[in-house]
């Protein structure tokens, strides 16, 4: 018989209570199948929980990170005021639920003030309180540390622009108004934006102790209010997160609690290794990508032991469209002619882990259309490549003969991926090489239009599925800087007229959700068919390689598989 | 070493009076067994790979660079593909074909991207050596010159050619070659009379023959410093040679012999670093091959389809190793001291 | 000869200065490699790389910020990572050092206990069969790309074979010697042999050459004629002086695998020490980190060749040649 320990039976009668309160609350109608989740099992609780990595994942302060490998783990450690939904089906796990605050803010001005009550009785794993003034300070040091996103996603606050420019001294005044009696916070938005409780659900705005240095503090954990808190970190070789003794549940469906007593990343294993780590239980699940030739062994002896979800996410191949050959129109649809996707699907690892795909917008997008511009036959699913027309299309494009660059990653599949356009352009009539770099280099040397990159082989992982992550952030001219290194619009498309689009669509979220994405849905056609700056590859499919004792997995669409809800025991 | 490759005490006399040393040492080096066995192997394998051309167009009917992943070929009448997707369990992943074991066809098998082995393989050999070979030559050349300068100038000269050898042995060659690999994608490398672009293999050619420059340069400076000593070179400078004419006419011979050992030596180091160098993208661009880059792609398979890694590598033994062996066989016919020592 | 010995540490200190420059040039020649996106993190817009730079003092002229990363690396020691914020180069290297150590020490030990054995029994047997065979062997076991055979090593030992022979093999990593000999011993076998296979054959055929250059010496020669077994001329008069060519080839090659060498067999087995420290430091492009690794590995091939050309000069004053 299992003895439980004191805290814990306090944590589980906790929940009890929670749970049955919730049931009385009056929280949107997709809990009544989601409290079997949450209630904790004694019987899988404790163990210690084995991660394996091939490296680490950088700074571990979740105002800078903007790796998926720590934003999985900020899930345990970090709450915002606001959360995307733990609890419940992956379709569910985009919906934004109240977390630190009481409940859903209140809209008002126009939508442009978002009012919150900060919830009360919550203590960070230094045994502190949380109070408003931590609140107003997480937003502050988003400037103050040059947090990646501060300009991009959180400057539309009242008073984030003179903080862009003077980050030191950041104090968002009038942007965000916090009352320590009663304990409300208010945030005023220059402009309505659709997207901000997204974006405020994102670990960038995990609330964390005013005192909290304004510097990126690397490798030293900062207190959080979530189940866990990170007990030590050194990326040569390990992360370790323990219980946080200061946890109780407040709101199961934004933060419930977790069944390992430890959780432990260890880093530093080639991929090879760490599948054989998996499968022979010495370690229990792994954050990369099984290499291609263990993908059939792991899914035929282990299939038990694999989970596979379907990604927002897009592999794809942007095509400069500011230098030749591809500033030509022909020249690109002849490329989108060309390519086999079914092709790039097999290197990838074969047609259960991607899916062919026309279009920029993924298919768990609302509002996306599924159409095929570029097809060998007129059906709205791919079908095949059409290479008659595509050399036809290069020829009437005048651009023959010329040189290409591919510029992929160095990692075995987006190099073969690399490998395999090199050889579609050479039959169409360029003269291409490959360029291989490693990952560190090749992201910032694509964005950089001083690099002139006519070519490459990238993927894009949604935020948070709306077509705005994809399509304003991926080809708007707001995006497209000119020889930096930050521009995440390879393709360096600048179409005004799109981008009017594009700002309608946003403004028209605020009203009306359903027209808005159904507009989001025809830019996406509109882009591919007059612009045809990319060629989509195929949405990729998650596969999360697990040890065999390891149980209850569950999926998230914005952070994969919820590493804290495993059980071990 | 066999004693047969030894002349016997009553031949010595009269040899040594009608033939060069050159020539009993290439007669020595033939009636090596072991050397000469090594040789014909080499030879061998280099007809091999260079009769690629051949074996790709007339036997096997493809192209080795090109990627052939949809593809279907045809083995004992039936019809496979050429990638062949998992289709239990969950049914992830595509292997590729592994050793028909025809010889016209994917005899070991396809790579990732569908491509016949055994003809990359051919043609990865051709690159290896052509690699291997231009790279020895060079270092050998510039260690020679570098060494025998060194060795005999002594002074400032000495120290310089000495931190210089210093410098390049402690040098990260990795950085430099992951520093390279990424300039020369922007724009290739304007050395005024000879501009590398990416796909140049002057590139690895030139970073492989530097990286061994001191292996060769220091003992060749040894050997240079300790002969300087000698009398007959005392001899010489005492009657008035030039320097340029004691170096060609007096060192030269004598460390000549070293030269011809480090040869086959250096020839082997070089086809392995290359194949380490092609680990960093330097070199050998894609779709072209080279035994290094097709172990590269051998290793991303090794636990499918473990031969395409495992040829390469038997490739690069065999060639290395019967290099070693031939240098070893150059060593006992041409080594000085060896001859010296006569067969007592 | 003290004189020898202060201008050659001398020497190699303008070495390991001279390093230090070009591999600050090539970090910051190389396109794509800008710090502050290293430190601003992935995706980080424009306006934020901005400030960073501003804030590392990334718009300073080069010269000055060589001299004040030499500062902090050297004098000050608090040298911080571009990619984990905060860390510190120099303990990330103190740790690494021993696990490199524990790998190289090991190895070593093999390998010549195995290479010196080999060229003795070549030597002894010369012209028998046995001799071309180890020689073959050695030569094969130098052909051997080294992270080829590390992960053949490991497919057999963790995959194939696991649960039949090898089963008990732990999984890839280190463990300390303080924490337990036994695991320490365990992991890190598989690594020893492989190691020494790449090594064990050069010093072999270097040993057995040497060998048989010296059983023609006179002195040899004398000790045969008073009627000495060839055994004892062998081991106890040839292989005392074959042993110096031996010695001085182990003080190099030992030299540079503890300053990281040894840096694809690390990363195949997951051994986290020098090498394996430079090499994720060269795929980050965290130049401090690679700085640090780099003066270290420099040193100590620097150092061992100055050690070497040291004894040579107090050994044998003509400077014999090492082949």
């Amino acid at each position: 018989m299992l003895r439980v320990r004191p805290m814990r039976r306090l944590v589980i009668v906790l929940t009890l209570i929670a749970m049955s309160l919730l049931g009385f609350a009056a929280i949107p109608p997709h809990t009544v199948g989601a409290s079997q989740r949450y209630q904790l099992q004694p019987q899988h609780v404790g163990g210690i929980l084995h991660l394996v990595a091939n490296s680490a994942g950088g700074t571990l302060d979740p105002q800078v990170n903007y790796i998926e490998q720590y934003w999985q783990l900020y899930q345990a450690t970090y709450d915002s005021l606001v959360g995307f939904q733990k609890v419940g089906s992956t379709a569910q796990s985009t919906d934004i639920v109240p977390d630190l605050a009481t409940s859903m803010p209140k809209l008002s001005h126009g939508d442009r003030t978002y009012t919150f009550t900060l919830r009360r009785g919550i203590r960070f794993s230094n045994g502190k309180a949380v109070t408003v003034n931590d609140v107003i300070a997480t937003f502050q040091r988003l400037f103050k540390v040059l947090s990646p996103n501060a300009g991009l996603w959180y400057s539309d606050i009242v008073g984030g622009p003179a903080c862009m420019k003077a980050p030191a001294t950041c104090t968002l005044k009038g942007g965000v108004v916090v009352n320590s009696v009663t304990n409300s916070v208010v945030i005023n938005l220059i402009s309505p934006d659709s997207v901000f409780l997204d974006q405020l659900a994102e670990p960038f705005c995990s609330i964390i102790p005013a005192d909290t240095p304004p510097t990126d503090q690397g490798d030293k954990p900062i207190p959080g209010t979530g189940p866990y808190m990170f007990k030590s970190y050194n990326p040569n070789s390990a992360l370790i997160l323990v219980r946080n003794p200061y946890f109780h549940i407040w709101n199961a469906v934004a933060q419930p609690n977790g069944y390992p007593s430890e959780i432990e990343e260890t880093f530093g294993a080639t991929a090879e290794s760490e599948v054989t780590e998996v499968e022979n239980g010495q370690a229990d699940w792994m954050y990369d990508f099984p290499p291609a030739d263990r993908l059939a062994e792991i899914s035929t002896k282990y299939a038990s032991e694999v989970h596979l979800n379907a990604l927002g996410a897009d592999w794809y191949v942007p095509m400069n469209m500011n230098i030749p050959p591809f500033n030509n129109l022909k020249a690109r649809q002849a490329v989108n002619y060309a390519v086999n996707k079914f092709t790039t699907v097999t290197l990838y690892g074969g047609k259960e882990l991607g899916v062919p795909t026309c279009t920029i917008l993924p298919p768990d997008v609302p509002g996306r259309l599924n159409y095929c511009a570029y097809n060998s036959t007129n059906s709205s699913t791919y079908t095949g490549p059409n290479l008659a027309k595509a050399k036809a299309l290069v020829k009437a494009s005048g651009t023959y003969g010329e040189k290409v660059g591919v510029v992929a990653i160095n990692d075995p599949v987006d190099e073969s991926v690399g490998e395999y356009i090199q050889g579609v352009l050479n039959s169409i009539g360029y003269k291409a090489t490959l360029k291989p770099l490693a990952l560190n280099i090749m992201w910032p040397y694509v964005q950089n239009s001083n690099n002139k990159v006519q070519i490459s082989v990238l993927q894009w992982y949604q935020d948070y599925p709306a077509g705005s992550d994809f399509l304003t952030v991926l080809l708007g001219c707001a995006d497209f800087h000119k020889g930096s290194d930050s521009s995440p619009n390879v393709a360096g498309m600048c179409v005004p007229s799109i981008d009017k689009l594009e700002a309608q669509a946003a403004a028209e979220e605020m009203t009306n959700a359903a027209a808005a994405n159904a507009m989001w849905g025809k830019i996406d056609k509109l882009v591919m068919t007059t612009e045809a700056p990319w060629v989509p590859l195929f949405n990729p499919v998650q596969v999360d390689f697990v040890s065999k004792r390891v149980g209850n997995y569950h999926f998230s669409l914005v952070f994969n598989m919820f590493v804290d809800q495993l059980w071990v025991k | 070493m066999s004693e047969e490759a030894l002349p016997p005490v009553s031949h010595m006399a009269t040899a040594r009076d009608s033939e060069s040393p050159w020539r009993s040492s290439l007669h020595q080096l033939r009636h090596n067994k072991a050397a000469m066995l090594a040789l014909l192997v080499f030879v061998l394998m280099v007809v091999a790979f260079l009769l690629a051309p051949v074996y790709a167009d007339n036997i096997a009917h493809e192209n080795p660079f090109a990627s052939n992943v949809q593809g279907l070929i045809n083995i004992n009448g039936k019809l496979e593909s050429v990638m062949q997707a998992n289709t239990q369990g969950l049914g992830l992943g595509v292997t590729p074909i592994g050793p028909t074991w025809h010889f016209s066809t994917y005899f070991l098998g396809a790579d990732n991207l569908g491509r016949d082995v055994f003809a990359r393989l051919l043609y990865g050999g051709r690159v290896s050596l052509l690699i291997g070979a231009s790279s020895a030559a060079m270092c050998c050349f510039v260690a020679t010159m570098m060494g025998m300068i060194a060795g005999y100038f002594g002074g400032v000269i000495d120290w310089l050619m000495s931190r210089f050898f210093d410098l390049i042995w402690a040098f990260p060659i990795y950085l430099l070659a992951i520093s390279l690999s990424v300039i020369l994608l922007t724009s290739g490398i304007d050395l005024g009379f000879v501009r590398i672009g990416p796909g140049s293999l002057l590139l690895p050619i030139l970073i492989i023959a530097a990286v061994f420059v001191p292996y060769v340069g220091r003992p060749i400076r040894g050997i240079v410093y300790s002969l300087k000593e000698r009398e007959f070179i005392q001899a010489a400078i005492g009657s008035g040679a030039s320097d340029w004419h004691i170096l060609y006419k007096e060192i030269w011979p004598n460390v000549a012999p070293t030269v011809i050992v480090f040869f086959p030596l250096m020839f082997a180091f070089d086809i392995l670093t290359e194949s380490a160098l092609s680990f960093l993208g330097v070199g050998v661009q894609a779709p072209q091959a080279s035994l290094g880059t097709i172990i590269q792609d051998g290793l991303n398979l090794l636990y499918t389809r473990p031969w395409v890694a495992i040829a390469p590598g038997i490739c690069i033994v065999i060639c290395a190793g019967a290099l070693n062996i031939l240098g070893d066989g150059a060593r006992d016919a041409f080594d000085p001291k060896a001859k010296l020592r006569g067969s007592i | 000869m003290p004189r020898f010995v202060i201008r050659r540490l001398i020497s190699a200190a303008i070495v390991m200065w001279v390093i230090s420059v070009l591999v600050f040039l090539i970090f910051f020649a190389t396109p794509g490699v800008n710090p502050a996106a290293r430190i601003a993190g992935r995706s980080a817009t424009p306006q934020v790389l901005a400030q960073v730079s501003k804030e590392f003092g990334l718009n300073r002229p080069l010269p000055v910020r060589y001299w004040l990363m030499m500062f902090h690396l050297f004098l000050k020691q608090d040298l911080t990572s571009y990619v984990n914020i905060g860390d510190k180069v120099v303990p990330q290297i103190a740790a690494a050092a021993p696990v490199t150590l524990s790998l190289v020490f090991g190895g070593a030990v093999i390998w010549l206990v195995v290479g010196i054995f080999g060229g003795l029994v070549a030597a002894a047997n010369r012209g028998r069969f046995i001799d071309p065979l180890i020689m073959f062997l050695g030569i094969a076991a130098v052909s051997v790309p080294a992270y080829w055979l590390g992960e053949v090593v490991n497919l057999f030992t963790q995959d194939r074979l696991h649960s039949s022979i090898f089963s008990w093999v732990p999984p890839d990593g280190y463990v300390s010697l303080t924490a337990s000999p036994g695991e320490w011993a365990l992991h890190l076998l598989f690594p020893w042999l492989t190691l020494a296979a790449l090594y064990s054959g050069i010093y072999a055929r270097v040993l057995r050459a040497e060998l048989i250059n010296n059983m023609n010496e006179d002195y040899i020669r004398t000790a045969r004629a008073k009627g000495l077994s060839e055994r004892r001329i062998l081991l106890r008069h040839a292989l005392r002086c074959s042993l110096i060519t031996v010695v001085s080839l182990f003080g190099l090659d030992f030299g540079a695998l503890i300053g990281g060498a040894a840096l694809l067999t690390e990363v195949v087995f997951s051994i986290h020490g020098v090498g394996w420290l430079t090499y994720q430091s060269l795929l980050d492009l965290d130049l401090p980190v690679i700085m640090g690794c780099v003066m270290y590995g420099a040193f100590f091939v620097v150092a061992a060749s100055a050690v070497v050309d040291i004894l040579y000069a107090w050994l044998d004053p003509r400077v014999r040649v090492v082949t």
